[in-house]
């Protein structure tokens, strides 16, 4: 039976009064199970960094109610909350030992020197600082800043984390590395992480659920292969991943799916979202993944399509492509030895994974 | 880099100034206080401690031989000492939420906050002395209103108090503690505040475990800057002190003027220096020097 950490009903936020107010919440409903990962994605502005601030108390929702392990606590202070956080800036005492900085919230919470002691020792070692407990923040790379700061979060054993962008601050090698340890920490502790990222990759490979956010609303929530694969709408498609947006005409509709012509004259089943059903000879828009069609031999497949660019990612090369009706078109093919790219101005076919086609509300 | 080393030349006018303007007359103070003093005033070329001696000893007038402890120059020194103290710390207890007041505004409306806390300083330090004059003499402003409000009978004797030398020196040192204590919140970041109180922190211990030993610098230079020229007030107590309550400026001045006996003058001047070096040091050793010891 999984538990309910974290529920969030007809949350609103506003800056400012009158004609400057800024809605930066509207009617947020959410829950979080107990030892979820849980994402908030979306653009800078979104509201989700406003939404983590109301969860660790540091702002007050405008109206809505908050519950955290079944209690209410709106309306408590952040010192009042089973919640820590780990801020984007790590927001280390500077004036503090790394051992000081860990055991703070242990000591305000009053707890025996010898459990702090303890406790800091365990949190140093589970970060992997042990030889650095005595130094400044000052004095530690970036990497080992982050480290500490979960140490620190992590320390009063909170029932939740609160994660504000916390790797966006580090290069890419580190934060792969720092990607997984979040992971391996979530898993040794079983408490439930909140992460807040901008970063749609991120998002991806560590959440268990992700919330999908813009202008104040939650528009997609689940796992994150359904968020990949059956976006809502032409926003969530956009900022998950690479997505070919084409201008099709209905020519069918049958039952759940539609008939599209497709530029050259072929035809393709689409699948339409709930509740859509447009009418014979109507433009819709339809999505599919870059990495969902395959290359063909010239004349063969659904598509004709003629190469533009070339650019090679490493494991992939991302083919810029126009179709017949001059339409943009990225194929995404994976590299293998001896198999060159494509010239450019060279005409190739394209033929599409059986269902990946999606007809999209915009 | 080439021409690194003529850097120093830029400050070579402030030097200058300082030379002249501050070492050559402290070099003359310091010789001044080892001559005699001339009848008139001024000194006699002939070296002596009388002058050193005098600052801590007096003797009887009838038998030089008999020599007693000087109790009113050291009551002033101790008055000094202990009045600049308390100026210090009333200025740090008043310009701390002053400085937080201005520190949490909109940054386009502290400029405006800074701009009325110096305003005091437009105005001539005399004519601010005088104000206060008026304000708490016995039949000044307030005394004035409190015995038509009928809550005391009598006026309350506030001028000539020491309490009334703490006034004016808390109001005319106040900026020189909220600027410092300004400067040092700007600079601090306030997610530390949040990262308190997110680590179960209570307001109290927020302040005294993460914003004072942010803004200690502040304090530090603030105290510095409120107790270095509150030892040496002249103005303040003069004009507020009068005579009983003396100060080691108005002593100073005294020895230059009716007193007539510029080498007791010099020495105690130079005296009031090694006071004010020595509890600098000391007050950094105590206060500022935590951090950087353990720092290693």
């Amino acid at each position: 039976m999984v538990s309910q950490e974290i529920e969030i009903a007809g949350l609103n936020k506003s800056f400012g009064q009158g004609a400057a107010a800024f809605q930066a919440l509207r009617d947020i409903d959410l829950t979080i199970a107990s030892g979820e990962f849980f994402t908030l994605l979306g653009p800078s502005g979104c509201g989700k960094t406003t939404l983590l601030r109301i969860i660790a108390g540091f702002e007050q929702p405008s109206a809505g109610t908050l519950r955290i392990n079944g209690r209410d606590v709106t309306g408590l202070g952040p010192n009042k909350r089973p919640v820590n956080t780990v801020f984007q800036s790590y927001a280390l005492f500077p004036h503090m030992s790394l051992a000081d900085n860990i055991g703070f919230g242990l000591k305000m919470q009053g707890k025996p020197r010898a459990e702090i002691r303890a406790t800091v020792a365990e949190m140093l070692q589970l970060v992997r600082m042990e030889a650095m407990a005595d130094r400044r923040p000052s004095e530690i790379s970036g990497g080992q800043q982050q480290r500490v700061a979960l140490a620190r979060a992590l320390a009063p054993r909170p029932r939740v984390l609160l994660l504000d962008e916390p790797l966006s601050a580090l290069d890419l090698k580190l934060r792969k590395e720092m990607q997984s340890e979040l992971k391996r920490l979530q898993s040794e502790t079983g408490i439930t992480f909140v992460f807040v990222t901008h970063d749609q990759e991120e998002a991806l490979t560590m959440s268990d659920r992700i919330a999908v956010m813009s202008a104040g609303h939650i528009l997609q929530l689940g796992a994150p292969q359904e968020i990949y694969n059956t976006p809502v709408n032409r926003f969530v498609a956009d900022f998950i991943g690479d997505t070919n947006f084409l201008k099709l005409r209905v020519k069918a509709v049958e039952g759940g799916a539609a008939v599209l012509e497709l530029p050259g004259g072929k035809t393709a089943q689409a699948s339409l979202p709930e509740g859509m059903a447009p009418t014979t000879g109507a433009l819709v828009t339809a999505v599919i993944r870059p990495e969902q069609a395959e290359a063909a031999a010239p004349g063969t497949g659904d598509l004709q399509a003629t190469v533009e660019s070339a650019t090679f990612f490493g494991t992939d090369t991302h083919l810029h492509l126009t179709l017949a009706d001059a339409q943009g078109f990225v194929l995404r093919r994976q590299n293998r030895p001896g198999q060159p790219a494509p010239a450019p101005q060279s005409r190739l076919g394209l033929a599409l994974a059986p269902g990946a086609l999606r007809v999209l509300k915009d | 880099m080439r021409g690194h080393g003529w850097k120093w030349l830029l400050c070579t006018p402030a030097l200058i100034v300082l030379l002249l303007a501050a070492s050559g007359p402290l070099l003359i103070v310091a010789v001044y206080s080892f001559l005699s003093p001339g009848n008139m005033g001024g000194v006699v070329w002939e070296f002596s401690t009388e002058g050193w001696f005098r600052v801590f000893f007096r003797r009887d007038i009838f038998e030089p031989d008999l020599v007693e402890w000087n109790a009113a120059h050291l009551q002033v020194f101790w008055r000094s000492i202990w009045l600049s103290l308390q100026t210090t710390f009333i200025c740090a207890v008043l310009g701390f939420p002053t400085a937080w007041f201005i520190a949490t505004r909109p940054p386009h409306t502290r400029t405006i906050w800074l701009f009325l806390i110096t305003i005091p300083f437009w105005t001539n330090l005399l004519i601010r002395t005088f104000a206060i004059q008026e304000m708490i003499r016995n039949n000044g402003t307030i005394n004035t209103v409190l015995m038509q409000l009928g809550l005391i009978d009598s006026p309350i004797q506030m001028m000539f108090t020491e309490f009334a030398v703490l006034l004016g020196m808390a109001y005319v040192f106040l900026p020189l503690m909220v600027l410092p204590l300004y400067a040092a919140m700007e600079k601090m970041d306030f997610r530390l505040v949040e990262a308190g109180y997110d680590l179960y922190a209570s307001r109290l211990n927020v302040l005294w475990h993460v914003i004072l030993p942010q803004v200690k610098p502040g304090f530090i230079a603030g105290s510095i800057l409120v107790f270095i020229p509150a030892i040496g007030a002249y103005v303040t107590p003069r004009l507020l002190g009068g005579g009983r309550t003396m100060m080691l400026g108005n002593l100073i001045a005294l020895q230059f003027g009716q007193g007539r006996n510029w080498p007791l003058g010099a020495a105690l001047a130079m005296l009031m220096l090694v006071v004010v070096v020595g509890a600098l040091i000391l007050y950094l050793r105590v206060v500022g020097g935590n951090d950087e010891a353990r720092r290693g």
